[in-house]
């Protein structure tokens, strides 16, 4: 381990066991630290202890296998997109990971990052996993952890001394899509997001995924809007029916960019547009 | 703490916290005050600087973390007499407004620009969106950095 100052303050370990050796004392993990830099502008103190996880050579590797990916944590937007770009199955996340802030935000927020800011409702790496089902490990100095995209989120706010290692994503015969709606075309947080994942099968709907995203504090899937769609023929206007009619499922969160009664009600349109790609997508498929 | 910075190709120090964010130490600290600190939360890019030649908001980077990275502000782009390609065309087509947003637009354009000389409108749009402009003058700032590729090909 490196420690960067003589009063022990920031840390700068090279391996995980270092850095779960070096959590104590106040000090906050800090990847990207586009989120704890801006503590100051949420009236919160400037951080002033942390632990630098961005020269873990293990958090940054990405194995892409036949049957599942593997991130290491620390991977960026930026690298994630660049590295999934030729798994189909993946586009979603691949447009999640391009279109989420701005380049130079991609640039260093990273995946660990936009998973572990249990406040921060507008990340877009967050449901796009939950449709795709991926897992996550989180070790701690007792052992890892490893839960399901769903018990990680509604746990996050009260895991303390650990840290998110790597996400895996099971790859199979489905495709993925992401749409987000910014109140500006780029480089705003997104209104609200859906994210969408379905085998192919001929004609009929199998496997469908659909999570929800920055509509309520934490994402989570859209289970009614799964279960109607579950085995039936492929009719975008029906799909955009059957969301119309279940976004009372949402209660949206007021905020300064959009009122909550707001963010349910594009979620038709945006369920639309992801089963456009996912069609498009499939009908595109050698 | 002295924190040790390569900065515009000159080896600076400051005696500062490790988690400073390096807008503060560029502006308060070594006096280069080109790079402006606006919004302090990532969005409008006017902090922005090059970090080993990636485009980086300066307000959100820990000056711990640009030690032993080649970092470069607007003052290190180039000036009277030796402007880049970017700085050339901003000036060419009078596109340049209030000033706040530019210091912030040339890094970021200037990487872009460097890695894809021809892109075209849409992508540069993309790539502007960390970079915001008050003044409202995107679409003339798009067609100045459009001419860098037609004066390329013209000259070729």
């Amino acid at each position: 381990m490196t420690e960067a100052n003589s009063g022990s303050d920031v840390l700068r370990p090279i391996t995980i066991a270092g850095a779960l050796d070096a959590l104590g004392g106040g000090r906050q993990i800090m990847a990207g630290a586009t989120w704890l830099m801006r503590a100051p502008v949420r009236g919160e103190a400037p951080p002033k202890a942390a632990v630098l996880i961005g020269s873990i050579p293990e958090l940054q590797q990405i194995s892409i296998g036949q049957d599942q990916v593997t991130l290491g944590a620390g991977v960026t937007h930026t690298k994630l997109a660049e590295a999934l770009a030729g798994v189909p199955a993946l586009k979603g996340l691949v447009t999640a990971a391009s279109r989420a802030a701005n380049p130079p935000i991609r640039a260093v927020a990273t995946l660990g990052g936009n998973l572990c800011t249990a406040a921060f409702a507008a990340g877009d790496l967050s449901p796009q996993l939950l449709a795709l089902d991926a897992r996550v490990t989180y070790a701690t100095k007792d052992g890892t952890q490893d839960m399901d995209m769903s018990q990680f989120l509604a746990a996050r706010g009260n895991l303390s001394g650990g840290l998110l290692t790597r996400v895996r994503i099971p790859l199979g015969n489905f495709r993925s899509a992401h749409a987000r709606l910014p109140l500006r075309k780029a480089g705003d947080y997104p209104v609200a997001i859906v994210s969408a994942r379905m085998d192919q099968n001929e004609s009929l709907m199998r496997r469908v995924r659909i999570a929800v995203g920055s509509v309520e504090a934490t994402p989570r899937r859209w289970s009614g809007l799964e279960a109607a769609l579950e085995g039936q023929p492929y009719d975008l206007k029906a799909i955009a029916d059957s969301a119309g009619s279940l976004t009372n499922e949402f209660t949206g969160r007021d905020g300064v960019e959009a009122d909550g009664w707001y963010r349910t009600k594009v979620l038709p349109a945006l369920v639309r547009q992801v089963f456009e790609d996912l069609s498009m997508q499939f009908a595109e498929r050698p | 703490m002295t924190m040790r910075l390569f900065i515009n190709g000159e080896e600076r120090s400051a005696a500062v916290h490790p988690l400073t964010p390096l807008v503060d130490v560029i502006r308060d600290e070594l006096l280069l005050t080109g790079t402006k600190s606006v919004c302090r939360e990532g969005f409008c890019g006017a902090c922005t600087v090059h970090i080993d030649g990636v485009p980086t908001m300066s307000c959100l980077l820990p000056v711990i973390a640009a030690e032993g990275k080649a970092v470069t502000t607007i003052e290190g782009v180039g000036g009277p007499g030796n402007m880049n390609a970017v700085q050339h065309a901003l000036e060419e087509h009078d596109v340049v407004q209030c000033g706040m947003c530019f210091p912030g637009m040339v890094m970021s354009m200037t990487a872009y620009m460097e890695r894809r000389p021809a892109a075209p409108r849409a992508d540069i749009k993309a790539a502007m969106s960390g970079n915001i402009c008050r003044c409202t003058g995107y679409e003339r700032i798009i067609d100045a950095l459009l001419s860098i590729a037609a004066k390329e090909d013209t000259t070729a």
